[in-house]
């Protein structure tokens, strides 16, 4: 995690006070190597001297917009970018993202918004890609682990099917929220509710066959009439 | 095109029905003329007859009564003084006062010639007539004159009748057909009646297209007119004052259609702008006062102050988004990221969004019979809004809790879809319905808002609109208030 901190930001914006500004947030979470530019011209001497890692880049500056300016910079470095605009029209976030930008924020912004999407943004491209890691989660007695699919119970063990691991795994995701039927299959099958209504059904009865004392009066994966489906976690911690 | 045929036809038709009138209406004139003409005092045909009818010869005895009646003067006038008439004093003849009277107002002088080519009688007879004829002079002024007096003749038991008119009053013209031809003449009148009508329909065709020849380009410019496109007619023929009146009207039109997009431009640009340039120092706002929120050396009352700066800040943030979307949607510039939206699905995405977000145990969020097929063109984020802002409506005008129903179906008979939100709560008056839909500052809108920033139902209608539907309201008060919003279907 640490060497994500140690990554260099170039913030590119021709207001001082909003660079400053997220100068301070970035080094207030610990980023320290932090170069600032107020033009396109600026930005693209100190892409070459300083070789940043990462980008924030305003649309408008006072020599140029920042689409062109990113097309400058993807000849010399292939380093991810986040537009940070206050243009906040569609057509630009499209083409933003169309000219390959990471993400694309629109001001006025929360700091820790911004922090996050940075991190994401620097974690995705620098980490190692992890192994994908699937969780494994305690209800009641039992424990569900989705990486090796199966559910513990003491010293007995159900295997889990693929569809049920891809359903359990989105609810988990979305513990203690509710989750569409919609959401469901498109996690289980990619396609609309519409025409798996049934089977979405049935694998919901089999997975409470296996995660629920009671199958018919579940405690954790709740029905919500008309919606999908909630599966209730008490935070362990 | 279609216009000008219909136009052309309608020419046809008039001129043809003015040439058969006027044809009728010659052809009775003509009649009349003729009749009127012939029936100028008596025909002489008919003078000539009467004379011939009234000429009697008087025994010698009878010429006693000569002097009583009128007509014993008949060798008078002239026969004093002419000799020649007098060596025959003893055939006396009677002329009928009716026929003296004839010859009288007709200026017309009559004689008998006998047998032999000698006049018997005559009455007032000029001096240059001759008084015997051969016969061939007989059958010469029989057709024609007799010393350019037009005369006329009739049988008379004891010779001929010859009537004379003056000089130069009438005309004499002898007609002189092959039977053939006569029998043929009403066929002959068919035809030429034909060959009439056929003449007028060509030069009515001729004259009508060289009129649609230069009245087309008008229609044209004016059928472009309609289009709203800009017009210029080469100003030619009998229609370039109107030619040149449709330019003026193009360009008067073009002036205001550009001055109104400009308006509509520089609207929009404002809008764009003023939202530009409040979001920079709104950042400023949003990020420090969000910092000191999460500061844990500052006192826990001035971060409470600094969370209230922020939750401003960030409602400003959505009124400064809101009104650029709405002005967007306004002046049709907001792109609409299309794709096949089943709406049953954004139904339950929407409510399971508001449950999840904590929605108070007083409403009641329910989902109802959807119609899981209902496919909608749409823009995601822009539905998704549209469906959030109705739900926050009935929320935000229901403080004490309602039920809120959510539901999709499909109408018929205009091939759409519906999705509802309806609720049972206070419910607005009718009359005020049309006002919900309108701006919340524009001039058109008589109440001004009550609560909420007014964009919500505004912003609904527009998404609606955008997408080639609509948004209806239902509501009056304590009845609940019901959003339809009407969106075509995909697949039409």
């Amino acid at each position: 995690m640490d060497d994500l901190k140690s990554k260099k930001i170039l913030i590119v914006d021709d207001e001082p006070e909003i660079r400053n500004m997220i100068d301070r947030f970035l080094r207030k979470e610990g980023f320290t190597r932090i170069y600032q530019a107020s033009n396109c011209a600026e930005a693209l001497e100190l892409c070459s001297s300083a070789k940043p890692d990462i980008a924030i880049l305003d649309v408008m500056l006072p020599d140029g917009d920042g689409f062109n300016l990113l097309t400058s910079l993807r000849q010399k470095s292939d380093m991810p970018v986040l537009f940070l605009t206050a243009r906040g029209e569609d057509e630009d976030r499209l083409l933003g993202l169309g000219l390959g930008a990471d993400d694309y924020m629109v001001k006025p912004f929360l700091p820790r918004e911004l922090i996050l999407r940075l991190t994401a943004i620097l974690r995705r491209v620098y980490l190692p890609p992890r192994q994908e890691q699937r969780p494994a989660f305690q209800l009641g007695e039992r424990i569900i682990d989705l990486e090796s699919g199966v559910v513990r119970n003491g010293d007995t063990e159900h295997p889990l099917t693929a569809k049920e691991i891809a359903l359990l795994n989105k609810l988990y995701e979305n513990r203690n929220r509710i989750v569409t039927s919609d959401a469901l299959c498109q996690a289980a099958w990619n396609d609309d509710y519409y025409s798996y209504e049934n089977t979405l059904m049935v694998h919901i009865r089999r997975i409470r066959e296996k995660i629920e004392d009671q199958p018919s009066d579940p405690q954790y994966l709740l029905t919500v009439r008309g919606l999908g489906y909630k599966l209730m976690i008490k935070e362990a911690n | 095109m279609e216009g000008t045929i219909r136009i052309l036809k309608r020419f046809i038709s008039a001129t043809m029905l003015i040439s058969i009138f006027l044809l009728v209406a010659n052809f009775i004139l003509l009649g009349v003329l003729v009749t009127n003409g012939m029936k100028q005092g008596l025909s002489p045909s008919v003078v000539v007859r009467n004379v011939a009818k009234g000429l009697h010869p008087s025994s010698p005895h009878s010429s006693s009564k000569g002097p009583t009646s009128p007509s014993s003067q008949n060798p008078s006038s002239p026969s004093p003084h002419d000799p020649s008439t007098l060596p025959e004093p003893s055939t006396a003849f009677i002329l009928d006062a009716s026929a003296v009277d004839l010859l009288e107002r007709n200026h017309a002088w009559a004689m008998l010639i006998d047998e032999t080519g000698q006049v018997m009688w005559n009455y007032q007879l000029p001096e240059e007539i001759p008084r015997s004829y051969s016969l061939v002079d007989v059958s010469k002024f029989s057709r024609s004159y007799l010393m350019d007096y037009p005369v006329f003749v009739w049988e008379h038991e004891l010779g001929l009748v010859v009537v004379g008119y003056p000089k130069t009053s009438l005309a004499k013209y002898q007609h002189i057909f092959p039977t053939g031809w006569v029998s043929s003449l009403p066929l002959k009148i068919v035809l030429w009646l034909a060959a009439n009508l056929l003449l007028a329909l060509l030069l009515s065709l001729f004259i009508g297209s060289r009129l649609i020849h230069s009245i087309r380009p008008i229609a044209q410019g004016i059928q472009s007119l309609a289009e709203e496109r800009a017009v210029y007619i080469e100003p030619k023929g009998v229609l370039s004052q109107l030619a040149q009146s449709v330019n003026r009207v193009s360009q008067i039109l073009q002036k205001k259609s550009d001055r109104l997009k400009s308006r509509d431009e520089a609207r929009s640009n404002w809008i764009a702008g003023i939202s530009h340039d409040i979001r920079t120092p709104l950042s400023m706002i949003l990020g420090h006062a969000s910092d000191l929120e999460e500061n844990s050396v500052i006192p826990e009352e001035q971060r409470r102050q600094a969370g209230i700066i922020r939750q401003q800040a960030e409602k400003l943030r959505s009124l400064v988004s809101d009104l650029n979307l709405v002005s967007m949607l306004e002046y049709e510039m907001q792109p609409l990221e299309k794709k096949p939206i089943r709406l049953s699905a954004l139904a339950r995405q929407v409510a399971s969004e508001f449950l999840n977000e904590g929605l108070e145990e007083k409403y009641v969020l329910e989902i109802e019979a959807l119609e899981e097929t209902a496919l909608v063109n749409g823009d995601e984020r822009l539905l998704t809004r549209a469906i959030r802002n109705l739900i926050h409506n009935s929320i935000r005008h229901n403080p004490d809790g309602c039920r809120i129903r959510l539901q999709t179906t499909w109408n018929e008979p205009d091939r759409t879809f519906r999705f509802i939100v309806a609720d049972n709560g206070k419910g607005v008056p009718r009359d005020e319905l049309p006002n919900l839909l309108k701006l919340p500052y524009s001039s058109k809108r008589k109440h001004p808002r009550k609560n909420g920033h007014g964009l919500g139902l505004p912003m609904v209608a527009r998404i609606a609109k955008a997408h080639g539907g609509q948004l209806c309201l239902d509501s009056d008060v304590g009845k609940g208030f019901t959003a339809e919003l009407v969106l075509p279907d995909a697949r039409s």
